[in-house]
């Protein structure tokens, strides 16, 4: 009776306590800036949330599989719409959970299939522009440019600075960072709308448009204003430790350096559009869970759930409701770059498949090899989805 | 005719395991495979797949003898077995040799085999590392040469070159192991006969060592060559293939194929054309094993 009476606790215990595995991108320093989610819905709900790494490009792998079994090795997973828009056969509709009403206007445009929702809009982190450190600027007598003239100067000053490794230091790794750069020339010198129609598929690669745009950036490429690539967590303390004078980075920056108010940021003169990337995530089919997980997606999407992971740093709430003053200053000042600019998609995320890892090996050749663009133009119109 | 079948039947029963193991998990596959390489995307049997991979610039890219890198994949296949393979075998065979008979030699080679005991994972990450402009070994070397510094593996005239040496370092444990293995098995008499002869030591070597490594080069040669055609996990880690495809290699362009455009019946025609090139690597092993069971 005794040892019945044991069991019957320990079976009430783990029914009582549900558990959720969220599937997420960050590592690091980012991913830490999102456990205090998790604390507050778990203190909340009592719902155990567990949390793995992956990559959306190795769940771009993964998922298909797993699907084609079956199975999910998640119950909330973060990944691209672009693959979503081809899996919401395997995705639980959310239309019950996540409201539009509470959302910016939009934010849910990529996520809603045939009028109904499949996945949700978490918080978002803009690509903003240029980040330098105000103590290295202030040392140098040096101001944010306000023509492309004096973007130029800023460069060729920079340059002849002893101990500076480069004006501008380039990340690498997978090959997104060099792709966001890119974006903000192509917006900046083609406007908001070429980043659309490249998106769409309704203009070249190889059109004037996009070559007057990637001329700008080659330019500057030739003049060696741009370091080699390098893995983008090294360069960026090779850059926060004085060794490079810029780094084109989105706001996540600011969770991931040292002193977030030394920072400063500018556009490129001209700028009109910004590329405003939402992380988006779903509820798989095959979950095990999925009351448990859409409880978790209805906190992701609330305002309580999004201001916890604002005032973390680096993030934009996508939800209305978020109190300004939930923002950390620094961010609040990239708020500032937004106003009057067109909020954008990210290009090689929208149009995802086997053009994505073409558009950023491209990138890493282009960026050693800024003579090439012809070439380069070239695969990313022939790789481009038919 | 009792005893006949009595032994059919223990036959089978050593034969039918291993039988059964190799139609499952080699023959099944191959032949699914070779079928998938001929379906199309409406599922009709064709011969488009072939078309359009055996034309497809990641495979082979003529414009590379024009302007340089890539040159697709098959090239670089073929550029990585010219350097590599002649690169590793003489390498473990003159550190075979030097290392015979030198004090503490012994740990010295299981030093060097340590890149063969290695992932394949691990040692792709170190190759970038050790080719990395800043904290890199190679350029710590060049550096002190007053020569260029650079992160090798960023440029495309470069990176391939950089990963072939780089896995030069991984495999010559490999051939280090076997060509002493091999040496060993050489009687002492040979070499003291020809000593008597006056033989000088480059005459030994070559008419005596050279001749008798014959089995064990036939090895090295086969399963280098193996290796050399399946690479993948070293120019996964490191380069990625890039920049602009300039190390993209056959096994990783399958992967791409199968795993991010989800076309597969292109990735199959790749694995045809890799296991027919493994098939033509593997006739002289198999012909070796024959000729000494002969």
């Amino acid at each position: 009776m005794r040892k019945l009476l044991v069991l019957m606790v320990i079976l009430l215990t783990v029914l009582t306590f549900a558990k959720i595995t969220v599937i997420v991108p960050w590592s690091g320093a980012e991913l830490d800036k999102f456990l205090p989610v998790i604390s507050a819905f778990q203190e909340k709900t009592g719902i155990e949330v567990e949390y793995k790494t992956y990559r959306a490009e190795d769940l771009a792998n993964i998922l298909p599989a797993q699907f084609a079994a079956k199975k999910a090795p998640g119950d909330v997973i973060f990944m691209w719409t672009s693959f979503l828009a081809k899996n919401t056969a395997n995705a639980v509709e959310l239309s019950d959970v996540v409201l539009p009403s509470n959302y910016l206007s939009g934010a849910l445009d990529n996520v809603t299939f045939n009028g109904k929702i499949y996945g949700f809009a978490y918080t978002a982190k803009v690509k903003p522009g240029f980040w330098y450190r105000k103590s290295f600027f202030e040392k140098y007598g040096l101001t944010p440019p306000k023509t492309w003239d004096e973007f130029v100067l800023l460069l060729k000053y920079l340059k002849q600075i002893p101990g500076l490794k480069a004006p501008i230091a380039s990340g690498d790794g997978v090959g997104w960072p060099l792709s966001d750069i890119t974006e903000h020339f192509l917006i900046t010198f083609g406007g908001p709308e070429l980043q659309k129609d490249l998106i769409e598929g309704n203009i070249s690669w190889k059109s004037y448009t996009v070559r007057k745009a990637m001329d700008k950036l080659t330019f500057l490429l030739k003049q060696g204003f741009f370091s080699e690539p390098i893995e983008w967590t090294t360069v960026l303390k090779q850059w926060w430790n004085g060794e490079y004078g810029l780094y084109f980075m989105g706001s996540w920056i600011t969770g991931m350096v040292d002193d977030p108010d030394d920072l400063g940021v500018f556009s490129l003169p001209g700028n009109q559009g910004m590329v405003f990337g939402i992380d988006y995530a779903f509820v798989p089919k095959f979950s095990k869970n999925i009351d448990e997980a859409k409880k978790f997606v209805a906190f992701l999407a609330s305002a309580e759930g999004q201001t916890v992971q604002v005032a973390q740093g680096g993030h934009i709430a996508t939800v209305l409701g978020v109190p300004e003053m939930a923002y950390p200053t620094v961010d609040r000042e990239v708020a500032k770059l937004l106003i009057g600019v067109q909020s954008l998609n990210d290009l090689d995320d929208s149009i995802g498949g086997l053009w994505q890892p073409a558009f950023w090996d491209q990138l890493k050749l282009l960026w050693v090899r800024p003579e090439r663009l012809d070439d380069v133009l070239e695969t990313l119109e022939e790789k481009m989805p038919k | 005719m009792v005893l006949r079948k009595a032994r059919f039947k223990h036959l089978m029963m050593f034969i039918l395991p291993a039988a059964l193991l190799i139609a499952v998990f080699v023959l099944y596959p191959t032949i699914r495979t070779i079928t998938l390489s001929f379906v199309g995307e409406d599922g009709k049997l064709t011969l488009s797949n072939y078309k359009e991979v055996l034309t497809s610039k990641d495979i082979v890219d003529l414009r590379g003898f024009e302007r340089g890198f890539p040159f697709g994949a098959l090239i670089h296949n073929l550029m990585w077995i010219a350097i590599h393979l002649p690169l590793t075998t003489f390498l473990g065979l003159f550190l075979a040799v030097i290392l015979r008979n030198i004090k503490g030699g012994t740990i010295i080679k299981s030093i060097i085999f340590l890149g063969m005991v290695m992932p394949m994972i691990v040692g792709g990450i170190m190759v970038r590392f050790m080719f990395e402009e800043n904290v890199g070994v190679v350029n710590m070397v060049l550096g002190v040469f007053g020569l260029t510094t650079q992160t090798w593996t960023a440029y495309p005239e470069s990176a391939l070159l950089a990963l072939i040496f780089g896995s030069t370092w991984l495999w010559a444990g490999f051939s280090l192991i076997l060509y002493s293995a091999g040496l060993e098995t050489i009687p002492k008499s040979y070499y003291e006969a020809a000593q008597i002869d006056g033989a000088s030591p480059v005459r030994m070597f070559f008419n005596i060592t050279i001749p008798l490594l014959k089995p064990i080069t036939v090895v090295v040669i086969t399963m280098t060559l193996l290796w050399e055609l399946k690479i993948f996990d070293i120019v996964y880690v490191a380069t990625m293939g890039g920049p602009g495809g300039a190390s993209n290699v056959l096994a990783l362009q399958m992967y791409m194929y199968g795993f991010r455009e989800w076309d597969f019946g292109k990735a199959a025609v790749v694995a045809v054309l890799i296991t027919l090139s493994t098939l033509v690597a593997a006739v002289p092993m198999i012909k070796s094993a024959g000729d000494e069971a002969e």
